[in-house]
């Protein structure tokens, strides 16, 4: 298996200088490079807020663009860092409101059965799959993306979301059981 | 298959098993993984497809934010905006001229002194000497006295382009406000023009650069240095790094092999 979202690889050093520079055309190319990810982690963790959430990280990378050193790695850690503390953001400010706050509701009570089943019916997708991950509880839903879609590795993940390396391992893993979990039940097997 | 949440000895035995790490990787499962994790690899592997054109629908907006902040001409309305003249550009730019001035006349003592001891480089005293009356170069009679020995001002006369930086500082200065006028610069246009009552015929007298045979900056700007003009861009560009940055290690590639500790 293999990750089907775009990696710049070699020439990522190449495209940042040239947007760090004002190259609209190299900016246009690490966006587009980065979105499509940066909205599947909004989606599942932010989902009402997802594409404000993802506009506002971009307002924010350009602002701090010139300043920015690192590799490709570094840059999705700062790029998902940002967008996560945006979304923690806008979470917060919702919970002052009367609403009940975002995501807030324990896992037992999420519905997985019913949804995943029909779900199944449908073909696999990117959507389908975002839909299934927010029925995880919502720090191995997280880790699971900052892994897979972010491409983070173990620690960076744990910086993230302020857990230690090993809790970021059993919550992914565990993830990865309850989805294994939810498929089965789903009657999803191949 | 008991409910969730399992045993922690069923978790234990899962968190060992080599094929969770491999699909957080993304690479290859172990051949014998059980039959129930490929639809969680397919899953992942949904997460990871191709984007959609809805995921690709913001970058107008992103690319707006980008021109804006690095001053990329386009055709936003803001540009004109910025460069419409005010009030308070108007003033720095009577600052900028005044501190143009002021390093004007500093480079144009040093090199009228150095002018008039007849110690610059052979073309350089040429021009001095056709500028503002310095000593012609190689001379073989002996040097004449220095300018202290003369009654003649020690500052730029009406021929030199320091005379014409100081005239145009002042004539922005009078238009704009009367605290650059009270600057060291003016003082010495006043000197030079032999009084206060003189500095309008003073530099009335004085040529348009632009006449001299050596290339000139524009018409409108002093002499001297380039002056700290408030027409360009404006560096609104946050100067520290990214505070969310992060400072760990390169991280294990989703490409690369599984991590043995994952």
């Amino acid at each position: 298996m293999s990750i089907l979202l775009g990696v710049l690889g070699d020439s990522f050093a190449v495209v940042l200088a040239r947007a760090q520079a004002g190259g609209e055309a190299a900016f246009s190319e690490l966006w587009r490079d980065s979105n499509p990810a940066l909205l599947r982690y909004l989606r599942v963790i932010a989902p009402d807020v997802a594409d404000d959430v993802a506009a506002e990280t971009w307002v924010q990378v350009v602002r701090g663009l010139s300043a920015f050193r690192g590799d490709e790695p570094a840059w999705r850690a700062w790029l998902f860092t940002t967008a996560r503390r945006r979304a923690m953001d806008d979470v917060r400010r919702r919970s002052r409101r009367p609403q009940a706050p975002l995501r807030d509701v324990p896992a037992g009570q999420l519905p997985h059965t019913a949804d995943a089943a029909d779900l199944a019916m449908e073909h696999f997708g990117t959507r389908w799959a975002i839909a299934l991950l927010a029925q995880l509880p919502r720090l191995q839903a997280e880790v699971i993306l900052l892994r897979v879609v972010a491409g983070l590795d173990t620690e960076t993940v744990a910086r993230m979301v302020g857990r230690s390396p090993g809790a970021v391992r059993v919550a992914a893993h565990r993830g990865l059981r309850r989805l294994a979990q939810i498929l089965e039940q789903a009657g999803v097997t191949l | 298959m008991p409910n969730f949440p399992w045993p922690d000895r069923w978790d234990a035995s899962w968190i060992k098993d080599a094929a969770p790490a491999a699909l957080l990787a993304g690479t290859e499962m172990p051949p014998d993984s059980g039959p129930g994790l490929q639809p969680v690899a397919d899953v992942l592997a949904a997460l990871g497809a191709p984007a959609g054109s809805d995921e690709l629908a913001g970058e107008a907006v992103a690319m707006t934010e980008f021109r804006h902040r690095f001053g990329v001409p386009a055709p936003t309305p803001c540009r004109s905006r910025r460069r419409r003249p005010t009030l308070l550009t108007s003033l720095l730019s009577a600052k900028a001229a005044a501190v143009a001035a002021i390093a004007a006349v500093g480079v144009g003592a040093a090199a009228t002194t150095a002018a008039f001891a007849g110690a610059l480089p052979g073309p350089l005293q040429q021009f001095a000497h056709q500028t503002f009356g310095a000593p012609a170069a190689h001379q073989d009679k002996a040097p004449p006295a220095g300018p202290a020995a003369s009654a003649t001002p020690v500052g730029p006369n009406a021929h030199s382009h320091a005379a014409f930086g100081l005239c145009t500082a002042f004539k922005r200065a009078t238009a704009h406000g009367s605290a650059a006028q009270k600057a060291v610069a003016f003082r010495n246009l006043v000197k030079a023009a032999g009084g206060a009552d003189n500095v309008a015929a003073f530099c009335a007298a004085v040529p348009h650069p632009g006449a001299s045979p050596s290339p000139q900056p524009p018409p409108t700007h002093p002499t001297g240095p380039p002056s700290p003009h408030p027409t360009g861009p404006p560096s609104t560009h946050p100067t520290g790094p990214p505070s969310t940055h992060p400072t760990g290690p390169p991280s294990t590639h989703r490409t690369g092999p599984p991590s043995p500790q994952s």
